[in-house]
């Protein structure tokens, strides 16, 4: 590199590469003759990316000070060049190739490349590629980049980094470390974020987070952007990342090899890893130096640089010039506007009450531990707001919630007044932690907290929307509770977050993001959704020449769009009501709240619509009113007291002692020990993904499983229970018949014309015994996947049938992360998580499942491709699979096939043959053509075997179906609820589910799945009474007159279940589907009307994934556990309601039948009958006023019943621990959950 | 209670007065029902409502038929322009929309499920944002737009998303405040005529079928033609003002009910007129993927094809008649597999309910279907000056994609993606091949992609990419096509290259060439396939005629072509003693089979009944009539 100010005093020609990235702008100058790099620049634009290049082509003339003008060529790359071709008179060149040649001109050796940009990551791999002949014709550059997807990007980390806030000379000098790794989900950026907010809370050292993200990082781009495909030695690291920080650069230094070894690449093992993975120097230039290259081997006289002078026009003019075209309109027509709409919507600062010095203040405390900052209040007795105060997180609640109490304390000495407390209400993520060390009196979930403050201050509300930094919630309230909820906490797209980092994109403080805003005249038109893609548009919008006012009203204007649009999904908002509350920090954005009253406004004219007073606050203030209310009740409080919490001591530790190995998850928990004043202490545990965690010891531990086991077995969970049934022994088959057992069959003659089916009776062929010994042997591996959730009964029984040993059918494990982690690594794709998984399940059967050396190898692969499956509903239009569903097992073997042939490998026959369970003549058919052979069996005893599967099939429906009856007929006679979980069948993979059913089971509803509900008409009928009456339907297994587009068999079932829950008082629904599900999608809505029409309670949570977003099923769980709290107490009514209507009938029965009588008498007539029924009516109505026995606790122990006929139900036996009874013998008990 | 008043005959019977009214009989029942239901009322005891689709199915009359409009849109502007020209023949009036823009990306985001795939918001929105228009800017109600506008468009039943857009319609159409709007289909694989009811004032009948067919292969010529000489015109804008005008003749054709392909024949002479220099090296980019994101011109995917040629490539595009093609495919496949069971299932494949002969009858008929497409797109792209286009040979296409993916997998393009990959690969078809998808395709995007990554295994070299068009931000999508086109370009050069080299041509001699013989520099003019783009074709082509005397050229033409119809000859000699002797059995065959068929019909009529059915079946297979009907089987020559 040329020193800064020393001038060169070239006169050849040169060629300039331009490299202008998401955050920075790199240029080189290069000699065309010998490739050398003679000047170099490497700048972070802070989004002026025309203003940069400028700036480094001035300081290249300034070093090239003799060059004559036309002997520069100029070279141009990165995702914001193009519009900067024309003004410098560079030509264009794609940045991956631009990467490729610089590579190939300076390592010619290297195998592959990865680059993590700003915005993007890129993977090279060098293939060779060969002729017929096996020699090689070169080179082949395979290229992948992260399409739109922010996932293991420099952004990603970048955004970490700011919350980790370890300062960047530290981090450059931090060195990996993967024994201490958490849980980092760098799916997303946004995911990654959250989780790395809530390490960093539960106290995790920051260099233990950099590690677990860097890990995150490392294994997100191996698995996703390699495609499948291995890197081949040497690898090359390039981009800022990579070049700056060394733990990242050994992270991939340690598991690039791991994947060579677990794929069995055959690497240079004698070099140094150091050799084999490197960061070259001027790593960050090697965009730059391509685009020159590039130049120089074309030839031509592209990129003939024309001076600065257009570049300089294009920046003062030419940029904005097309822009008035495509943007919409500003936040504000004019100053006018602006200032009437903040006269009314400034929220007025807050002055707390002055107080009478020397006075007692009696008040409550409400805190809500948030996200990003915690807040907390005092109320006083009367409701009143006595103080504030604000802190921002600094990772551990305790110490927040101390020195916001520090706070408060200070505020009321500083006025010379004492504060009493009367109690302490916790909201937020630190809710648990305080209810359990400061003994909090209240702790609710932050969405009832938000309720309860609206409805404070606003009373009769319709919708409360709160807009937090990291989350919206959505509240649709009845009656002054929440009826209905949406919530963002997977997603940041339009949270404050997103507003907060524009922001700071542009070093505006968000405090005067509003006033910036409103000065825009025009305002880009973003499209609303996830907020990297927000991003990526800001760049795109930007490079078109929109300034950052602009920009900010643009980003504003698409927060509504996000909240309404993306999370609420109602587009009629009139039908919301029109009594609007916000609420949320974010509402001290005066252009987001600008922008929202429009779009509400706009959609529903005589909305009315609020921002809460202290908006900020609104949680800690639900939180303290509810205690407030609690206190008036009881006058009671088990706060440890202000000077407990200022005393209070506490030691968060995470180290080995304090993982948990109750599982293989092995997670890494931290403990909060607290020392009260008082001597108590008490240990909060934080960092466990699972209940198990919350426990120290196995003694703990087995107490904890048991306590477990007895609610779950006294709630039972069919979905469990359907997804371990399916897999194990369930049908005891007929044997195989003895050779010439007479047998039906068709011969088909087939002649030009037509084909003829003639009846013939012969003999059953059996094949040799020999065949059947080698049979028993036999191991048939099959993943436990998609559809095979709900087939799996028939192929085990065939196999049973065929004589196969009943453990020599191998089904894969369930899906766990460690599988995921492990075998998730060759797809080549990115659809949904359910066939995604289908690598490590196949993975999980060649790597754990075939063990030739304990003489237990699998001789195939079975993964059929179900192109339809079985359904119950009677009119639809076909039974088809996903087409991704059927498709996997192709992927599959394109994925274990593609470098390696895995199967080939072990000796293993990978056999995926297309299969309709529509069609039980041709599935025998292709059952034959794949096993006939192969198991050497008749297509007789194919045939019988075929027949068996189908009877074990319908076993399986039948046991859970009598199961589900028993549950429905128990909940219906106790005025209880059952959640039916709408779902796919593999969602009931508790992997895939994430043990979100298991959620509700232990807080005491049983658990129906599709499957368990009976579908009889004897049961059925009496629910669709009113529509068979009618003649809507014929039978209550119809689907037509609800959603004529049922061919998609699963999503006809979920509709179908959504229907059933609607015509059951007693169901409610807990609606289950994946990210990126496009047989569920069109349904969204479809389910959402059936259930909203009959005001069927529901839930759902419709983007699940790989990762488990544990806080926001959380927050659901518990949310929705309020919403059916009420539906209980509704169906209670219901009952005292129906109670009332027999009372009030049989009295004006007796009234009237008394009014016979007395006109009988008034002829002198008698009716002994009559007499007697009013004597009899008149002891019935007596007996209502007597008191009613007292009712069973509603939420007992839930005993199942089966309904008898007299309508009585008769309880039935005790519950079988786990262990799967065989249905031949049907027994009527509900298995427990899982654990088997 | 009822039982004891029933027990009671004699007071039942007889009117009582209620006390106060006189005359009047006291019907305990009724009065209970009565109270019963008030009460119910004020209890909030009344049953829920249960949801029922009321937009399902929903059609116009005849009566009608004058003022409603009918909305058409989903192919080019070219097929969409020229189908509204037929249907307004048969007295509908219709409106093509316009292809779908971000403002209708908008739209079906707002008013749709979250969610949904990409063909999905731009097509339901677009639908939406016309209908919004309609009434915000034309001054209609909801109530009148729902009244006078009805969407006519294809429908599918599965097994991918797109057999779901009616929901997703109607769902939108509800949001957007048009409850009641109506959505028709009509069946892609439902044939020639659908039932619509007598009442119906859109008749799916054969008229209907041909107009829209011949707005379909016309639109493929004249975009085939387009993509030819667009990428090597002269002037630029000379092949769309062209494209223009013939659209407009053919048109006005279809409209006015004349001949279509007096129209197309037109429209060449137009096209002849476009000047192209095609000794310029461009790649040829083929693009397969998901039909709609491959097949819209508008934001829908970039204006890919537009963005392809502005980067120099000439576009290879996918035609709505090889969709045809791949239909009768479909059926044809999934018949002969299930025609030798030894019973027939139920299902929608299944082929319970049908006769002995329904595989015979499906066969004949899908061929005939199969040569009728081809015959029919063959005359219109001669007649129109698109010559020598070869549409794909659907079994080739399900053969090499088998071992891959499976022929029963359907969906979206279904083994074809995988197939044409091969083909173009194997064959040197093109340059490259660039699979495009809307973001979210199931069958494209998590099917068809992870096969193709063994493809481009197994084919070293294979310039493949696959591109998911996401609805945001341009620049991702058309930076990663970029970078594939660097080396496709480069591949065309090289290809350019090796032709000359390897024939010894020069690129003046080229040039002379072309000035002296204008013939083969015209714009219609289609060098034969050699090599993968279309200049090193012309190298080739040029090169082995280049030294020759225009008298030579004239006779080495003519020899060539000779050769041909003696090759095509010599091999039909060759097969014709096969041939005669399959005939001859073929028609034993038929004859005995008819007359056991007869037979066993109508013993009694057997004889005048094999004579009708050879007098229906002559006309099938000319040589029926001269064989007598007795003649013994004779064993089948296999």
């Amino acid at each position: 590199m040329t020193e800064a100010g020393i001038p060169n005093p070239r006169t050849d020609p040169v060629f300039i590469g331009i490299d202008v990235g998401s955050t920075t702008v790199k240029a080189v100058v290069v000699d065309p003759v010998t490739h050398q790099i003679l000047w170099s620049d490497y700048q972070r634009h802070q989004t002026k990316q025309a203003e940069k290049v400028m700036e480094l082509l001035v300081a290249i003339g300034n070093a090239f000070p003799n060059l004559p003008p036309g002997s520069i060529r100029s070279f141009i790359t990165g995702s914001g060049a193009s519009p900067l071709v024309a003004p410098i008179g560079a030509k264009f060149v794609q940045e991956v190739n631009a990467v490729t040649l610089a590579v190939e001109r300076l390592h010619p050796d290297v195998g592959s490349v990865v680059e993590l940009g700003g915005q993007d990551a890129k993977i090279i791999i060098f293939k060779e590629a060969k002729n017929d002949k096996g020699e090689s014709t070169g080179k082949t550059a395979i290229a992948s980049m992260n399409d739109k997807c922010a996932s293991g990007t420099g952004a990603t980390i970048d955004k970490c980094f700011l919350k980790v806030g370890m300062p960047s000379e530290d981090a450059m000098k931090l060195h990996f470390d993967d024994s201490k790794l958490h849980h980092v989900a760098a799916k997303c950026g946004v995911f990654a974020e959250t989780d790395i907010v809530n390490l960093v809370k539960g106290g995790i050292p920051k260099d233990e987070v950099l590690n677990s993200l860097a890990d995150a990082i490392v294994l997100q781009n191996l698995s996703v952007l390699t495609r499948g495909n291995t890197l081949k030695p040497r690898v090359l690291l390039l981009g800022g990342p990579n070049t700056y920080l060394p733990f990242l650069r050994e992270c991939w230094q340690q598991r690039i090899p791991e994947t060579w070894r677990d794929r069995g690449y055959d690497y240079p093992k004698d070099v140094p890893v150091e050799e084999l993975i490197f960061v070259p120097p001027n790593a960050d230039l090697y965009a730059a130096f391509g685009a020159a290259v590039y130049g120089i081997a074309d030839g031509g006289d592209a990129g003939r640089f024309n001076g600065i002078e257009s570049l300089k026009d294009f920046i003062t003019n030419g940029r904005r010039a097309r822009l008035g075209e495509q943007a919409g309109p500003p936040l504000s027509a004019n100053e006018g506007e602006t200032k009437t709409f903040v006269d009314m919507y400034r929220i007025p600062k807050f002055v707390a009450p002055a107080l009478a010095a020397g006075t007692t203040v009696r008040g409550v405390i409400g805190l809500d531990g948030g996200s990003t900052s915690s807040k907390a209040v005092v109320i006083g007795e009367d409701g009143e707001i006595l103080a504030k105060a604000y802190q921002l997180s600094k990772g551990n609640p305790l110490q927040d919630t101390k020195e916001l109490v520090r706070k408060l304390v200070d505020h009321f000495e500083a006025q010379g007044t004492t504060l009493e407390v009367l109690g302490f209400g916790a909201t937020g993520y630190a809710a648990d932690v305080l209810d359990e060390t400061v003994l909090a009196d209240v702790n609710i979930v932050e969405t009832v907290a938000h309720m309860m403050s609206a409805v404070h201050f606003f009373g009769d509300i319709d919708v409360v929307c709160d807009i937090g930094g990291q989350d919206i919630k959505v509240l649709f309230m009845k009656n002054g509770d929440i009826q209905n909820f949406k919530l963002s906490n997977s997603c940041s797209a339009g949270n404050g977050m997103l507003l907060q980092a524009m922001a700071d994109q542009f070093g505006i403080p968000v405090t005067e993001y509003a006033d910036t805003a409103f000065q825009a005249q025009l305002a880009p038109k973003f499209s609303y959704g996830c907020a990297v893609f927000l991003d990526s548009d800001r760049v795109n919008f930007q490079k078109e020449g929109y300034q950052k006012e602009e920009l900010l009203a643009g980003l504003a204007q698409v927060l509504p769009k996000n909240v309404w649009q993306y999370v609420v999904q109602i587009p009629r908002l009139a039908s919301l009501g029109r009594k609007f509350v916000l609420q949320g920090g974010t509402q001290y954005n005066l252009a987001a709240v600008k922008a929202q009253v429009d779009y509400i406004k706009q959609r529903v004219p005589d909305a009315e619509v609020f921002v809460h007073p202290h908006t900020g606050e609104a949680g800690a203030i639900g939180a303290a009113i509810e205690t407030l209310r609690r206190y008036k009740r009881t006058g009671k409080s088990r706060f440890i007291g202000l000077k407990g919490v200022l005393d209070l001591e506490y030691t968060a530790t995470t180290n080995d002692s304090t993982t948990c190995h109750f599982c293989p998850n092995e997670c890494k928990r931290t403990f909060i020990d607290a020392k009260r004043p008082d001597g108590t202490s008490s240990r909060y545990i934080s960092g466990f993904s699972c209940e198990k965690g919350t426990v120290e010891s196995k003694d703990a531990m087995l107490a904890l499983m048991a306590e477990r086991k007895k609610t779950a077995a006294a709630f039972p969970n069919l979905v469990d229970y359907e997804a371990n049934r399916a897999f194990v022994h369930l049908y005891d088959a007929a044997p195989l018949p003895p050779a010439g057992t007479p047998v039906e069959d068709v011969k088909v003659v087939k002649s030009l014309f037509r084909v003829k089916h003639e009846k013939v009776t012969r003999g059953f062929r059996r094949s040799s015994a020999e065949a059947a010994q080698r049979r028993k042997s036999l191991r048939v591996g099959i993943p436990r996947v998609l559809n095979v959730y709900s087939t799996a009964p028939f192929f085990r029984a065939y196999f049973e049938t065929l004589g196969l040993g009943r453990s020599n059918i191998v089904f894969s494990d369930q899906t766990s992360e460690e599988m995921w982690v492990e075998g998730g690594k060759y797809g080549s794709i990115d659809p949904c998580f359910p066939s995604k998984v289908a690598q490590a399940h196949v993975h999980n059967l060649l790597f754990h499942h075939h063990e030739p050396e304990r003489k237990r190898q699998l001789n195939y692969i079975f993964f059929p491709i179900l192109t339809h499956v079985n359904n119950f509903v009677k009119d639809t239009q076909d039974n088809a699979s996903c087409p991704i569903v059927a498709g996997t097992p192709d992927v599959m073997k394109a994925a274990f096939t593609k470098e390696v042939d895995f199967f080939a490998q072990r000796g293993i026959e990978y056999l995926a043959p297309a299969l309709s369970f529509q069609e039980p003549i041709l599935l025998a058919k292709r059952m034959f053509e794949t096993f006939g052979a192969r198991l050497d069996i008749t297509e007789d005893e194919n045939d019988h075997a075929c027949r068996e599967a189908w009877h074990a099939f319908d076993a399986f429906d039948k046991d859970l179906q009598e199961k589900g009856r028993a549950i429905l007929e128990t909940v219906e006679a106790e005025d209880r609820i059952a959640i039916l979980v709408l779902n796919r069948p593999y969602h009931s993979d508790p992997g895939l589910n994430h043990g979100i059913p298991e959620e509700f089971q232990v807080l005491g509803y049983p658990i129906l799945s599709i499957r368990s509900i009976p579908k009889d008409r004897e049961y059925l009928d009496r629910y669709y009474k009113d529509e068979l009456e009618r003649g809507v339907i014929k039978t209550p297994l119809e689907l037509n007159h609800v959603w004529p587009e049922n061919y998609s068999v699963n999503s006809a079932q979920k509709v179908w279940g959504a229907a059933f829950a609607a015509h059951h008082p007693n169901v409610a629904v807990l609606d289950l589907s994946s990210f990126k599900c496009g047989h569920d999608a069109p349904t969204y809505g479809l389910i959402a009307d059936i259930l909203q029409t009959a005001k069927t309670p529901s839930a759902a949570l419709h983007d699940l994934d790989a990762n488990k977003p544990g806080g926001s099923i959380k927050i659901r769980v518990k949310t929705y556990a309020h919403s059916l709290r009420l539906q209980q107490e509704r169906l209670e009514d219901l009952t005292g309601k129906k109670r009332e209507l027999a009372r009030r009938i049989d009295e004006k029965r007796l009234e009237l039948l008394r009014l016979r009588q007395a006109q009988l008498e008034s002829v002198k007539q008698k009716d002994a009958a009559l007499e007697q029924s009013i004597a009899e009516l008149a002891e019935k109505v007596r007996a209502y006023s007597a008191p009613p026995p007292a009712a069973e606790p509603a939420m007992g122990i839930m005993k199942l019943g089966k309904k008898m006929p007299d309508g009585s139900i008769q309880r039935i036996g005790a519950v079988a621990d786990g262990a799967a009874p065989n249905t031949q013998k049907p027994t009527t008990e509900v298995a427990a959950s899982a654990a088997e | 209670m009822t039982q004891s008043m029933m027990s009671d005959g004699s007071s039942t019977k007889r009117s009582l007065p209620i006390a106060g009214r006189k005359n009047e009989t006291l019907d305990v029942d009724a009065e209970l029902a009565r109270f019963e239901a008030e009460e119910r009322a004020r209890l909030g005891l009344a049953q829920e409502e249960q949801w029922v689709e009321k937009m399902a199915n929903l059609m116009f009359t005849k009566k009608e038929k004058g003022k409603i409009t009918l909305l058409i849109g989903g192919l080019t502007m070219a097929h969409d322009y020229l189908i509204s020209g037929a249907f307004r023949s048969l007295g509908y009036n219709v409106v093509p929309l316009d292809a779908p823009d971000y403002e209708a990306l908008r739209a079906g985001k707002e008013f749709g499920n979250r969610g949904q795939c990409n063909p999905t918001y731009f097509t339901v929105g677009n639908l939406i944002k016309f209908l919004i228009h309609v009434r915000d800017k034309g001054g209609l109600t909801s109530q009148e737009v729902v009244e006078n506008f009805v969407f006519l468009t294809a429908g599918a039943c599965g097994p991918c998303r797109f057999g779901m857009y009616v929901t997703e319609y109607r769902k939108a159409l509800r949001d957007a405040g048009f409850d009641g709007f109506r959505v028709m289909l009509f069946q892609q694989q439902g044939g020639l005529s659908q039932a619509t009811g007598e009442e119906s004032g859109l008749e799916l009948n054969p008229p209907f079928f041909i107009g829209l067919l011949k707005g379909l292969l016309a639109g493929d010529v004249i975009n085939g033609i387009a993509y030819r000489l667009r990428p090597y015109e002269v002037v630029p804008g000379s092949t769309d003002a062209a494209v223009a005008e013939a659209k407009k003749i053919c048109y006005d054709a279809l409209y006015e009910k004349r001949s279509i392909l007096r129209a197309l024949h037109q429209s060449r002479k137009i096209f002849e007129k476009v000047e192209v220099d095609r000794t310029i090296p461009k790649p040829k980019v083929a693009i397969i993927g998901e039909f709609w994101a491959m097949t819209t011109e508008g934001d829908g995917n970039y204006q890919l094809q537009r963005f392809l040629e502005a980067e120099g490539a000439e576009c290879d595009i996918q035609f709505v008649t090889a969709w045809l093609l791949y239909n009768v495919w479909e059926v044809r496949f999934d018949t002969k597999n299930r025609t030798l069971l030894r019973g027939k299932d139920h299902g929608k494949l299944g082929l319970a309910g049908t006769s002995d002969f329904h595989a015979f009858k499906m066969k004949a008929s899908l061929w005939a279907a199969d040569k009728a497409i081809r015959v029919a797109f063959q005359t219109f792209a001669n007649v129109g000056g698109f010559y020598d286009y070869h549409l794909p040979d659907m079994d080739e296409v399900a053969d090499v994609a088998a071992p891959f993916y499976n022929n029963d997998l359907r969906g979206g393009e279904g083994h074809m993606e995988v197939g044409k990959l091969i083909l173009n690969v194997v064959k040197s078809k093109a340059t490259m091949t660039l699979s495009v998808k809307p973001f979210g395709c199931m069958p494209s995007s998590s099917v068809s992609d992870g096969v193709q990554s063994l493809i481009t295994e197994r084919y070293p070299g294979t310039i493949y990419c696959a591109v998911e068009t996401s609805g945001d931000g341009a620049v991702n999508f058309q930076s990663r096509v970029q970078m594939y086109l660097f080396k496709a370009r480069q591949a065309a050069v090289e290809d350019f290259e090796r032709a000359l080299e390897k024939t010894g041509l020069t690129l003046e001699k080229l040039r002379a060439f072309l000035k002296a013989n204008p013939k083969y520099a015209a714009g219609l003019h289609k060098s034969p396939h050699y090599a993968g783009s279309t200049p090193a074709d012309l190298v080739h082509e040029v090169a082995e005629v280049v030294d020759l005397t225009p008298a030579k050229r004239t006779l080495f033409l003519a020899q060539k072509k000779a050769k041909g119809v003696l090759d095509a000859l010599t091999n039909a000699a060759k097969d014709a003693p096969a041939n005669t002797r399959s005939a001859a059995v073929l028609f034993a065959q038929a004859a005995a089979e008819l007359a056991e068929i007869a037979k066993e019909k109508a013993p009694g009529m057997a004889e005048s009944a094999v004579n009708a059915a050879r007098d229906r079946l002559a006309k099938v297979l000319p040589f029926t009539a001269q064989r007598p009907v007795h003649e013994p089987v004779v064993a089948a020559a296999e």
